[in-house]
This record gives structure tokens, sequence and C-alpha cells, in this order.
């Protein structure tokens, strides 16, 4: 158990917070700021888990989720301006 | 044991970080039951990102990596655009 896989421990409990804050969200607000930081947790856990393991192709999957995963917060957030999606 | 050929306590191998497993098993059912009791369909698309999202870890987490990528792909950039896109369509709240 060296500190890499303490950090991915730590990163998953954070992560089970935003779950948290994301089912119990009074506002769509806090709930879209929550799925942003689960986002990023995610990410940061697959990359440490591509260096604990020293394995380059799972550096993939953090690549294409981060280049994708702002996409539905940008959606969800230009919906919640109340204008048009294609504007 | 094999049996047919196959090994068993290979299919039984339960990934790498088996406790992170565990924990990403829990979000999975909880946000799976969420997005279907929802009433107002925007929340229930939220939620149905982060199950997407959960379902990307542990998919990685079993060592399908090309899976977890494709999961990655459509979950995050095509299904909640589209899903958004139908409820500003059409109404937003379930009765």
């Amino acid at each position: 158990m060296n500190w890499f896989l303490i950090m991915a421990y730590i990163l998953s409990v954070t992560s089970f917070l935003c779950l948290v804050r994301i089912v119990s969200g009074p506002t769509h607000f806090d709930r879209l700021i929550g799925l942003n930081l689960m986002v990023t947790n995610i990410t940061v856990i697959i990359v440490i888990m591509a260096v604990h393991y020293n394995y380059l192709v799972y550096l993939d999957v953090a690549l294409v989720y981060a280049i994708l995963g702002y996409v539905s917060v940008i959606a969800i957030a230009k919906y919640l301006t109340g204008r048009e999606l294609h504007r | 044991m094999p049996l047919l050929g196959v090994r068993l306590n290979r299919g039984l191998n339960r990934g790498k970080l088996k406790m992170i497993n565990d924990v990403f098993l829990i979000m999975l059912i909880v946000t799976a039951l969420l997005a279907i009791e929802m009433k107002d369909l925007l929340n229930s698309v939220i939620i149905l990102a982060a199950f997407s999202l959960v379902l990307t870890f542990l998919f990685f987490n079993l060592h399908a990596l090309d899976l977890a990528m494709a999961e990655a792909a459509i979950g995050a950039g095509v299904s909640t655009v589209l899903f958004v896109v139908a409820i500003s369509k059409t109404r937003r709240r379930e009765n």
C-alpha cells in the first residue's frame, strides 16, 4: 500500500461525497457542480492508476474523458440560462 | 477448477482495487434507481450522466479499456446533449 493507492481511495471517498451532493442538491446548480467535480475526481483516479501500474494505455481513457467530460455540463448550463441550445 | 476447459477463478477476478470496486458498484445502483425516480427530468439527466461516469470507471477497473473509452464518448458527449435537446423541445416536468 503506497501513496498512490491511498490517494486513489481518498479520491473515491470524495467522489462518493460528490454523489451525495448530486442526489440531495436543493437546486440544479449544486447537482451540476457536483457532476463536474466528480468528472475531475475520476479522471485523476485513472491518471493515478496509470502512474502506479506504469501502463501507458490507461492515459488514453483519461484523455478521452477529459476532452469529452465538459460537453454535458456546458449543455445543461446553457439549457438553464433559458436560451436555445444551438445559439 | 476447470469447467468446460475454462478456469473459473479467472472470471472471478474483480479488478485491481477491490474496495474502490465495491464503492462504485453501490454508487451505480443508487444512481440507476434515482434516475428513474426523479420527478424533474433535468435532475434525471444529470444523475444519468453520473451513472455513465461511474460505469466508465467500473469498465476501466475491470480491464475493459476500449469499452470504457466508448462509454465515455457516448455517455458524456452524445447521450446527455441529446436528452437535454429533447427536454428543451418538450415538457420538463413529469406528471
